[in-house]
């Protein structure tokens, strides 16, 4: 699986680290997650389960017929887990550095200026 | 069964049969709970989904994962082809016959062919600003306003480029609209250093007297040399994938197969007269291959893909981004 993971894959497994979903309860927590900005359509989300299953981070959970329509779960497998986590902390330093330097670059705005200028 | 599931199921077509017997059911049943109750038939969006999806599982099938990002990297070199050729027409559709010739020509310029050049340097500016869609948009303008030049000329009575320079440049915008939205920024700037190329290659030979202020000579000897040149760097680029085991670089140059026959269109069609009358073949010859070539080049990819399929070969190398 290629690093760093683009959004929608980051999302999915966001979505199964809670609990073992179906793809359409992956659907409506990936449109959570992201504040509706992501829409996946079944096409598209079932091709990527495949792929993630594939490279070993998700995992059949089990099936269940509900209202006559097939139910499959998917779980985050402990690959997965590790690589959601090893994401999750690329972004993190991602974020506290950029955090960091936006507050410095505030900081330095509002300082009076004590030196330079007009005489 | 309801008539909705019924056209879902119909879609559905679009993946291989032992695939659907295995998800068919699981992704349906999705489509059918996200439905609302007042719905009959799929989006447009839900069919284009399941038709892409469709298609990426059998290239998966096939073993040919890497046939999508090997196809986004002809794109690529299509649209720094087309983007070169497009600076080198601009420059010198600004250096029309003297007027006192009588010579026709589109007002300052030296045909209509100035409309479609000049839109195509706007998708090389976007790529490096703003790859993804607004590049593809912006090829796709391009290639409506290449098509829009033999229009005006007949409609204005004006001269226009040769269609055998038009349609190799249609062409290398089909395979441009395919062009990654993740490029890193040195190939960002590939298209804009290919334009500066270009016009700087009109400029030299327009300053040594060699551009005959038409297109009939100069695209003689341009278009081959550009399409040999794409081939070359296709073959070196698949060659030097594989050694590392992936195969995106023979897919670019399956894919680049018919903008590079069709930019040496005159050499084959003067090949099918007999090599003493090439590179001035007769007008049905010419677009006799020109048809033979927009026909046999497209079919090479799916051809590739069954015999991978029946090879039943491992996909080699990197798949391409695993994602959505």
């Amino acid at each position: 699986m290629d690093t760093p993971l683009r959004e929608p894959t980051f999302l999915i497994l966001t979505a199964l680290a809670r609990e073992p979903m179906h793809g359409y309860a992956i659907i409506g927590e990936v449109a959570a997650l992201s504040d509706g900005r992501l829409s996946l359509r079944p096409g598209t989300l079932y091709g990527a389960l495949d792929r993630l299953t594939d490279a070993g981070l998700v995992e059949l959970d089990r099936e269940e017929t509900v209202d006559g329509r097939l139910r499959r779960y998917y779980r985050l497998s402990p690959t997965g887990d590790a690589t959601l986590a090893a994401e999750s902390e690329r972004l993190r330093r991602n974020v506290e550095a950029a955090t960091a330097r936006l507050r410095a670059r505030r900081v330095r705005a509002l300082a009076p200026r004590t030196a330079g200028g007009l005489a | 069964m309801t008539g909705l599931e019924r056209r879902y199921r119909r879609l559905l077509l679009a993946y291989p049969a032992d695939y659907r017997r295995d998800r068919g059911d699981e992704i349906v049943g999705t489509y059918l709970d996200l439905a609302g109750p007042e719905r009959r038939w799929p989006t447009l969006a839900d069919a284009a989904d399941l038709v892409r999806g469709g298609l990426r599982q059998r290239l998966r099938a096939a073993g040919a994962t890497d046939l999508v990002p090997g196809v986004r990297l002809a794109g690529l070199l299509a649209l720094v082809t087309a983007t070169f050729l497009a600076a080198f027409w601009a420059f010198v559709e600004q250096q029309p016959p003297p007027a006192e010739w009588g010579v026709p020509r589109f007002g300052p310029f030296v045909s209509t062919g100035v409309i479609a050049w000049f839109a195509w340097l706007v998708p090389a500016i976007l790529t490096l600003v703003a790859p993804g869609r607004p590049t593809r948009a912006a090829v796709a303008v391009a290639m409506l306003a290449t098509v829009a030049v033999p229009v005006v000329s007949l409609a204005g009575g004006v001269p226009r480029p040769p269609l055998y320079v038009l349609v190799p440049q249609f062409t290398l915008g089909v395979l441009a609209l395919a062009v990654s939205s993740r490029l890193p920024l040195p190939a960002r700037v590939l298209p804009i250093a290919a334009a500066v190329a270009g016009a700087g290659t009109a400029a030299y030979l327009v300053g040594h007297g060699s551009y005959w202020g038409w297109y009939g000579w100069t695209t003689e000897q341009l278009l081959p040399a550009v399409g040999g040149v794409l081939l070359a760097i296709a073959l070196l680029l698949a060659m030097g994938l594989a050694v590392r085991r992936d195969g995106r670089g023979g897919w670019a140059l399956a894919a680049l197969l018919t903008p590079v026959g069709l930019l040496n269109v005159h050499k084959l069609a003067g090949a099918v007269e007999g090599l003493h009358r090439a590179p001035n073949p007769t007008f049905p010859t010419l677009v006799a291959t020109a048809l033979m070539v927009g026909l046999l080049g497209p079919a090479v990819l799916p051809v590739a893909v069954a015999l991978r399929r029946r090879r039943g070969a491992e996909p080699t190398g990197p798949a391409g981004p695993a994602e959505p």
